[in-house]
C-alpha cells in the first residue's frame, strides 16, 4: 500500500520537463524546483511529524496485550490523537497527496539536472 | 479517512492509515559553483525515489 502515485500515467511534469539542452534551461528548471521546494519541505515535515506520532502509538499498542487496561488506554490515545490531527489539519489527506505529487515532480526535475551535469562533466573530460 | 467511533476496529484502521511509510525529504539542488559554499553534504547519487 501507499506507493506514491504509481497508477498515474505520464504526470504533467514529465511532459513539461524534458531532458535539458542548455545552461539557461538548467537554470530555469532549478528556479522552478526552488519555487516549490519550500512548500514541499513544509508539507513533508507536517506529514512526517504526524506519521511519527502514530507510528509511536502503533508500536506501543503492539507491546500490549489486547483486553488489558493499558491497551485500552493507548487505543483511546490513538483516537484522541486522530481527532486532534483532524482538528489541526482538516486537509491532511490533500496535503499529503500534494506533498507526494511535489516529491515526484521535484525528484524528476532534480534527476534531469543531475543527468545534465553528468553529461557535461563527461564532455569536459 | 476514518471516522471516529471508538471501537478497536476503528483504531486499527487509523493506525494502518496513519503509519504508512514516509520517505525522507528530497534534498535541495546542489550546484557546483564557486559562489556557493559546500554546505550541502550530500553524495552525488540520490536514492530518494519511491518504490514503484
Amino acid at each position: 500500500p501507499a506507493e506514491f502515485s504509481s497508477t498515474i500515467e505520464m504526470p504533467d511534469y514529465v511532459v513539461k520537463y524534458m531532458p535539458m539542452v542548455s545552461i539557461d534551461q538548467r537554470q530555469s528548471y532549478k528556479d522552478d524546483f526552488n519555487a516549490e521546494y519550500d512548500e514541499y519541505r513544509r508539507l513533508h515535515a507536517r506529514v512526517e511529524n504526524i506519521t511519527r506520532r502514530f507510528t509511536q502509538l502503533d508500536a506501543k499498542c503492539r507491546k500490549m496485550t489486547p483486553g488489558t487496561k493499558e491497551y485500552q488506554k493507548v487505543q483511546e490515545e490513538v483516537l484522541k490523537e486522530y481527532k486532534k490531527m483532524k482538528h489541526h489539519s482538516p486537509n491532511y489527506h490533500e496535503e499529503k497527496q500534494r506533498c507526494e505529487y511535489l516529491h515526484n515532480k521535484l525528484a524528476h526535475i532534480k534527476r534531469l539536472i543531475a543527468d545534465f551535469d553528468q553529461r557535461r562533466a563527461q564532455a569536459w573530460c | 479517512p476514518v471516522e471516529g467511533s471508538g471501537d478497536a476496529n476503528c483504531v486499527d484502521e487509523i493506525l494502518k492509515e496513519m503509519t504508512q511509510s514516509w520517505p525522507p525529504p528530497l534534498t535541495a539542488i546542489h550546484t557546483p559553483c564557486k559562489t556557493e559554499p559546500s554546505k550541502f553534504p550530500f553524495p552525488t547519487k540520490e536514492s530518494h525515489s519511491f518504490p514503484s
